[in-house]
This record gives C-alpha cells, structure tokens and sequence, in this order.
C-alpha cells in the first residue's frame, strides 16, 4: 500500500551564492496515498530535484518532506526509482536485476526468486528472464526497470521520464501497462515528465513547476475516469489549461 | 514500385550475388594477398633482384624454421626452450602487475582523496619509458631472471592500476543511484556495481598492457641470456643471421597472437553482457 507525501515549504539551492542555483523555492506539495501525481514544466523548473528530494538522493535547504509522517532521510527500498532509460545493470539479466533489491536485503533465494517470477508476468516478460538488458527493446527495458523498483513492494513509486526515450508507438503502450500495474499493485507514484499528454492520460494530478527559480506554478486535478480519450474535449480543455501554465 | 523491381530477373540475380557472397570468408582474401607477396619476394630472390642474404626468401625461411626446431640456435638452445623462456616470463610478469594493480586501481578509484594525492606518482611513474629503467633494475638487481620479470610488471602495473581508477570513476552515477534506492548498502554496491561496471574498461587496459608486456620482454631478453626469443633474436644478429631472425619475429608473432586471443577469449567468457558497440567504443 502507497503512503502519503508531504513536500512542506521546501527550497533547494545548490550554490549559496549564486541565485540562479536556486533550484527549488518554497514548494509546497501534499499528496495522498496511492495517489498518482505528475509533475511537468520545463527544462530547469526543478521536476528531477524535487523526484531527488522525496528520494533521498539530495536533502533539502530549508524545508522538509515527510513520509508516512516520516522525515525523508537517505535514499530506501521504500521509494522504488524508475529512471530514464539505460538504469539497468546490464551486468545482469532481467530476473537478476529484478532480484537486485530483494538480494541486498537478505530475502532467501527460493522466495526472491517466485516474487521476481511473478513480476515477470505482471510486467508481461515471460521467457525473456534470462536476457540481458541489450538483448531488450527499449519498452522491454523499462518492464523490467519497473519490476526491479517494485521488487521491494515499496510505499512509492518514484519515475523520473520512465518513457521520455521511448518512441511514439511503445511509449503510448507503456502507459497502458504502467495504469494496469498500478491498479494492480496499488502505489503513490510521482512521476516527472515533459509530456503534458502523458501527465495528462495518467494522472489524478498534475503539478506544474515553473522555472529559475522553480516554483510551484499550478494544480489541475484530473478527475476524467480511466481509460481516458485523449481527444476528449475535456482532456483538450485540460490540455490548454496546463499548457498556458507553464508558458 | 519496389514489388514489381523486386520480381524483375535483374534484381534477382543481384539478390542471388549478395547471397552468394558470404560463402568466401573474410580470412580467405587476407590470405590470398599473403601468398602473393610472399610469391613476388621468393621470385624478385630467385632473379636477383634483391639481396637474399638480407631479404632471405620464404623458402629459406621456412628451412631455418624446420633447424631451429629440430637443432635450435644458438646450437642446442630449440625453439621449444625459447618459446618457454619468453612465454613464462610475460605470465608472470603480467600476472603480478594484474593482481596488484587491479585492487588497488579499486580502491584508490573509490577514494578520491587518495586518488587525488597519488594521482602525481601514477602520472610520473607511467611516463617513464620502462625501457628507461633496464640500466637501473639491473644495477638494483643484477641481470637475473628477477630484473626481466620486473620489468615487464612495472611496464604493465601502471597501464593496469591507470585503467582500473579511471573505469572505477567512469561508473556511471545512475547506477550507485538505483542501487542506493533498491536499498544496497555501501559495501554491496561497490562489489556488485562498481566491480562489474569497471570491468570492461579494467580489460581495455589489459589488452594494452598485454603489448607493453611483448615490447619489454624483447628488450630486456637481449641482455643476459641465452634463452627466450628477444636472446633469439640478438644472438642472430650477433652471427648476420636474418633468416634466424625473421623466424623469430614469427614465433613472437605468434605468442603475442595466442595470448591476446586468449584474453579476448576470457573477456567473452566473463563478460558475456558486454555489448560490440561497448568494444568498439572502448
């Protein structure tokens, strides 16, 4: 089960000095348990440092981001990170990398092994176990990187551009299956994206951050049922609506 | 219309050549060119053209290369012996440089303090040609089988320890970070993240070691010993023997063609994920 975020009047600078270091100033961000929420702006507005943040992988200036109540501390199996493209050890097959995570923590083997199994069918890539990442397409890729971060069953499902190397065609179909895996397995997820028609098609929220320094600009709750119509007159209007807030 | 064109008896037959042409391997035309020059040279001999007894023809050679087989040379001293002197020589050598320098390359890569204060005395000490060094090793150790092998360490340490810091700090960040959210501990994510993702750029450097170790293993047998094809080599040259020579470059040739096979061999082995396009790159 998803746990709840709190992101409470948080700055992050990376250089005292310089003000265009301001990366983040004064965010303010509260989202729900198994709530799906996007986060999209443009280059610079700061989406990957506040992923970053929640992470663990940077701790805020000033400010903080609560867990389950939790201050965040350093990066956990509780969060599960998807990253763009090419974050798979290509050392290891697809069962071994799904493995990854439940190995370093000490699951025995034979349980590990019918938990990545079964992840292997959730993410659709039976008899491809034994493939190394190269030998993958980049969509089979992303399956596995999204199994490997749910391995952990984590309360948080943390993507940063998940399908931003994906083309057209395969990146509309890593959408549907990403939907489908999250009704299955039942997460917070955050995810950072450029693409206001992919924050659009997935989320229950879309959190909208302006640039230099990044601010939260906009809210727009989604609230059309799922699967949505991108061509829909309202997904349209939502469109624009998201589009004048970032420009 | 590509299906009309495609059906046409012309294209057909294109088709039929591009097919057919895989059935003559690659090696087959290397080959070929091969035997040419060594006809041309064995005929330009044979008319006089030049010099035999500088440019001793293939089939001298191949007679040379039957006698140091059968009676060796100097007289006694066969190829056998040869081939064994060099061979372990360079084993050994290479040996000790890859199981110090790999290590330690490791660990002073994963602490950039240390490499920071080390990186001057790795600079330095790689600049200086190894060769630089034969007169001091022998006045350290005298002109024993000691100062050979060390030599060709200390050649191939420092290409070693080089290629291991750099491939440790080549690491790509996103996979300390997954690693760091799949909840690895520090410890694990050097042995099973840095270790595999260094290995790569480790065995680009040993390749090249590999070659450092055939051009200090020649020299430093040209002093103190009879035995091993550098000593080969020179004792030819001692008697104007360029045929004996020539034989001998072939059989380093050869050596020097088994072992690299072998290593590119053991890297398929161990890293079967590694990609061409990686190979290439590196």
């Amino acid at each position: 089960m998803g746990k709840a975020i709190a992101i409470e009047h948080v700055t992050k600078r990376f250089n005292d000095e310089d003000e265009r270091a301001l990366a983040l100033e004064d965010v303010s961000l509260h989202i729900e348990a198994n709530e799906f929420v996007s986060i999209v702006g443009r280059s610079g507005c700061g989406k990957t440092t506040l992923l970053n943040l929640i992470a663990g992988f940077l701790q805020p200036s000033s400010g903080q981001v609560l867990i389950g109540g939790e201050p965040v501390g350093s990066p956990g199996p509780d969060r599960g990170m998807v990253f763009q493209q090419g974050a798979l050890f290509p050392w290891l097959t697809a069962i071994q990398n799904i493995e990854f995570g439940p190995r370093n923590r000490g699951v025995p083997r034979r349980q590990r092994r019918a938990q990545a199994q079964e992840l292997i069918e959730l993410v659709r890539l039976d008899g491809f176990e034994r493939k190394y990442p190269r030998e993958l397409s980049g969509g089979m890729q992303q399956r596995v990187a999204i199994a490997r971060a749910l391995a952990n069953d984590p309360d948080i499902l943390l993507m940063d551009e998940p399908f931003g190397a994906l083309d057209e065609l395969t990146r509309s179909e890593m959408q549907l299956e990403l939907l489908r895996i999250w009704e299955a397995r039942k997460k917070t997820v955050v995810f950072v994206t450029h693409s206001i028609m992919e924050a659009l098609y997935l989320s229950d929220r879309v959190v909208v951050l302006s640039p230099h320094p990044g601010r939260l600009r906009a809210e727009v709750a989604v609230t059309l049922p799922r699967p949505r119509q991108r061509s829909s007159q309202e997904f349209m209007a939502m469109y624009e609506e998201i589009h004048r807030a970032i420009f | 219309m590509p299906s009309s064109s495609d059906s046409s008896p012309r294209r057909a037959w294109i088709r039929r050549l591009r097919r057919a042409r895989p059935a003559v391997p690659d090696w087959v035309y290397g080959l070929l060119t091969v035997l040419v020059l060594l006809g041309l040279w064995e005929y330009a001999v044979d008319h006089a053209w030049i010099n035999a007894y500088r440019f001793p023809p293939p089939s001298k050679l191949a007679r040379t290369f039957e006698a140091l087989l059968e009676r060796g040379f100097p007289r006694g001293v066969t190829t056998d012996v040869h081939f064994k002197a060099t061979l372990w020589r360079i084993l050994k050598g290479y040996t000790v440089a890859t199981v110090f320098a790999i290590p330690l390359g490791l660990f002073v890569g994963a602490t950039p303090l240390l490499e920071r204060a080390v990186t001057p005395i790795i600079t330095f000490a790689r600049s200086v040609a190894t060769l630089s060094l034969l007169p001091l090793a022998v006045a350290w150790f005298g002109v024993g089988e000691f100062t050979r092998v060390f030599l060709i360490a200390y050649g191939c340490f420092w290409i070693i320890l080089t290629s291991a810091i750099n491939a440790v700090q080549g690491v790509s960040k996103v996979y300390v970070f997954a690693a760091q959210s799949l909840g690895a501990s520090r410890r694990q994510i050097f042995v099973q993240v840095m270790l595999p993702a260094s290995l790569p750029r480790i065995f680009a450097g040993m390749r090249v070691a590999l070659g450092m170790a055939f051009l200090v293993i020649i020299a430093v047998e040209m002093i103190g010993t009879i035995e091993g094809l550098g000593a080969l080599i020179m004792e030819a040259r001692n008697f104007y023997r360029t045929d004996v020579t020539m034989v001998g470059m072939i059989f380093i040739a050869i050596i020097g063609f088994t072992l690299a096979k072998t290593l590119a061999w053991l890297e398929r082995v161990l890293l079967p994920w590694v990609t061409d396009l990686e190979e290439v790159q590196r």
